[in-house]
């Protein structure tokens, strides 16, 4: 199965920037998170990639090849506005838009009932969309990106309005369509999901790609610090003397906490020996590498965008 | 997939979804049956009126010479005059009497070459200069006889009189009622056709806009595709009602013989009526689909349907007004040739027969070449604006932004 290559797109809205060389892949058979605060670019970038909107530079790839439209039949969209015609019936809209990507009627109406079944809104195919629940409109609009079995996911918020449930239902799909060869690429706000589902992720901040790489690798980039927390016996003052007396570690408070430090070590080894400076003062009560979550990464990234338009504005 | 398919399944859905609701089939069913009980109603008033009934008329003996003179048979739709011999008693009686039909008009007495003419109460000129024409030729005929010769001969020389007439300046076209009654059915189905498509169409684009559904279909069609899909679907709707409904007024004035009188071909009237609506629709439905892209609300259709309504209307009245009293002025001519004005104006003056050969040709090709013209203004400002939402997007935006 072919990769999805995004290669340096920019786009502006009047003088607005809204992505400026913006580059990433997504490889064959891998879930990528495309996460960045709001106004950032990702709905820009995937309008984009579905050719809903013109790119001013750059191009988007599948197989080594432009993506252009009769490729786009074969990706599954989920576009942020959520859209359907509100007055049609279930079943008969989402036949169309498998037309509309090629499939035959008699393969159309196998999908729509696979589909529907199995994101649970089975009963209500013969329903105008405008008299189901918020929640079901938005498994429709699944049903509507998935019906014709694509070979590129494309989706924006998918998980946004989703109960518990259907989540689950929606990340085993994500799953098996990945496993399948397909890549899938979906943004989201819900970070923990983002951390749980993708192989990898992507950060993108006003229009471009700050960091892309596994958890790990996200974690990797930054030196980790070790949390050390001691028990109510301890005297803090004594165990960030003790601390501060080691040779080749920094000591730093953890923002919130009375009873831990953060030990970053700059030679190797020298945490085991603020470790045993502190147990010569007093009782630890915990002591392990304080890897971020995505979340505490994301934040860095949008303190850094703070930063960098406060600067923006100064200049 | 070929570049059609798509384009056809837009269309089918626009159509499937217009033609499979409950309302159209109501709604068409009930104008369908109100032309048909309109036409038999119509038919009943309009015979009862019609037949010209036969004049009575009475004699006395004295006066029966007369009797030849007035006679007049009847013809298979009615009229004629009929003439009896009564006395004064019983013609007194008769002319009072209320009941009887055809009532008695007149009852002429005295002497044939001098009649007098009794009357109930109000004396009837016609009855009147009837009766002196007969005794005229009674007089005519005694004198005649007198000097010797055959009266039969006289009446025949007098009977065979004709007069002709001609005209230094000819008439200003020639008008009548019936051809402008046809012209005003005809231009107002298509008006009524034209606004109710145009609307579809702008209620259409701008529903696809509101739920954002355009931005599903835009993924795997273009702009142009899914315009054109909708334009066909919907035109064939509009067709399809034009079908039905002219159809159904064709045939029941035909089926009930409504107009015997009228002057015009009616089924050529409704094939040029069809030509003229496949061809105002093309002009008219690009225009409302590429306006209705700059709008993103249904509160403000009206905005850009208003001066389309305007473009409609005009041509509409101008048709209306222009036909019968200036049927081939300069004026009249020169419009016609505007594919705006040439759907109205040019099947009515067709209707009329006050067309010169080379107008209709002319007419058709400059309305046809107008659209693709039109199909590239429209796509162009259908692409740019279809997915801008807010307020409305001003028509030179749409026209002039190079990149969508």
């Amino acid at each position: 199965m072919p990769a999805l290559e995004i290669d340096r797109l920019s786009k502006s809205y009047g003088t607005v920037q809204a992505l400026r060389d913006l580059t990433f892949d997504v490889h064959a058979g891998e879930i990528f998170g495309f996460v960045g605060s709001n106004g950032a670019g990702k709905t820009t970038a995937m309008r984009i990639m579905l050719g809903v909107l013109a790119a001013d530079a750059g191009e988007v790839r599948w197989d080594g090849k432009k993506l252009d439209l009769e490729a786009r039949r074969k990706v599954g969209y989920m576009p942020e506005e959520r859209g359907l015609y509100p007055k049609m019936k279930v079943a008969d809209q989402l036949v169309f838009f498998a037309e509309l990507h090629g499939m035959t009627k008699a393969d159309a109406r196998a999908a729509v009932e696979r589909w529907t079944d199995r994101l649970g809104v089975g009963p209500r195919r013969g329903d105008a969309v405008e008299k189901l629940s918020l929640g079901n409109q938005q498994r429709v609009q699944l049903s509507a990106a998935l019906v014709h079995d694509p070979l590129v996911l494309v989706l924006d918020e998918p998980f946004s309005g989703l109960d518990p449930v259907a989540v689950d239902v929606m990340s085993d799909v994500l799953r098996e369509r990945a496993a399948a060869g397909v890549p899938v690429i979906f943004s989201s706000h819900q970070l923990d999901l983002v951390e749980r589902l993708c192989d990898r992720v992507g950060i993108v901040r006003a229009g471009s790609m700050v960091a892309t790489g596994t958890i790990d690798e996200l974690r990797a980039t930054g030196e980790a610090p070790w949390l050390l927390a001691w028990t109510e016996r301890t005297d803090p003052d004594a165990v960030r003397a003790a601390l501060a007396a080691v040779p080749g570690v920094t000591t730093t408070a953890v923002p919130g906490r009375t009873d831990a430090a953060h030990v970053l070590a700059s030679t190797p080894g020298a945490e085991q020996a603020a470790l045993r400076a502190a147990l010569a003062v007093g009782d630890v009560a915990r002591f392990a590498p304080d890897l971020p979550s995505l979340a505490d990464l994301f934040r860095d990234v949008v303190s850094e965008d703070d930063a960098a338009s406060a600067e923006g504005s100064a200049a | 997939m070929s570049p059609r398919g798509p384009v056809m399944l837009v269309a089918r859905r626009e159509f499937a979804t217009r033609m499979v609701t409950k309302s159209n089939v109501i709604s068409m069913v009930i104008m369908v049956v109100a032309i048909i009980v309109l036409g038999v109603v119509g038919k009943l008033l309009l015979t009862d009126d019609g037949a010209p009934q036969a004049m009575r008329l009475a004699v006395a003996p004295s006066t029966s010479e007369l009797a030849a003179h007035l006679e007049v048979p009847a013809a298979p739709e009615g009229g004629g005059i009929t003439v009896e011999e009564l006395q004064e008693s019983a013609a007194h009686a008769a002319l009072q009497d209320e009941d009887s039909d055809p009532r008695l008009e007149a009852w002429i007495t005295g002497d044939a070459a001098a009649p007098t003419v009794v009357f109930e109460q109000d004396p009837d000129p016609a009855v009147l200069a009837l009766v002196e024409q007969a005794a005229r030729d009674v007089a005519t005929a005694r004198a005649v006889t007198q000097l010797g010769g055959d009266p039969a001969v006289v009446h025949a020389a007098v009977a065979a009189v004709t007069v002709s007439v001609d005209q230094v300046v000819e008439p200003e076209g020639d008008f009548d009622g019936g051809q402008w009654g046809v012209a005003v059915t005809i231009i107002s189905l298509l008006l009524f056709a034209l606004i109710g498509s145009g609307s579809m169409i702008a209620m259409g684009v701008v529903e696809e806009k509101t739920s954002r559904v355009v931005e599903l279909l835009l993924s795997t069609i273009r702009p142009g595709q899914l315009l054109a899909g909708k334009i066909l679907g919907i035109g064939a709707y509009g067709l399809f009602q034009m079908v039905v409904l002219g159809g159904a007024l064709v045939g029941v004035v035909s089926a009930l013989g409504l107009f015997p009188d009228l002057d015009v071909d009616l089924g050529a009237a409704f094939a040029l009526m069809i030509v003229w609506f496949l061809l105002g629709f093309g002009v008219f439905a690009l225009l409302f689909g590429g306006f209705a892209a700059l709008v993103s609300r249904q509160e403000d259709i009206g905005s850009v349907t208003t001066p389309l309504m305007f473009a409609l209307f005009v041509p509409y009245y101008a048709t209306m007004f222009l036909v019968p009293f200036q049927p081939d002025s300069t004026l009249t001519k020169v419009l016609s040739q505007i594919p705006l004005f040439a759907p109205f104006l040019m099947p009515t003056r067709a209707a009329a027969g006050v067309l010169d050969p080379w107008e209709m040709p002319l007419a058709l090709a400059l309305t046809a070449a107008t659209i693709p013209l039109l199909v590239w203004v429209s796509a162009r400002v259908y692409r740019r604006a279809v997915l801008h939402t807010g307020g409305r997007m001003k028509l030179s935006e749409a026209l002039s932004s190079s990149k969508g």
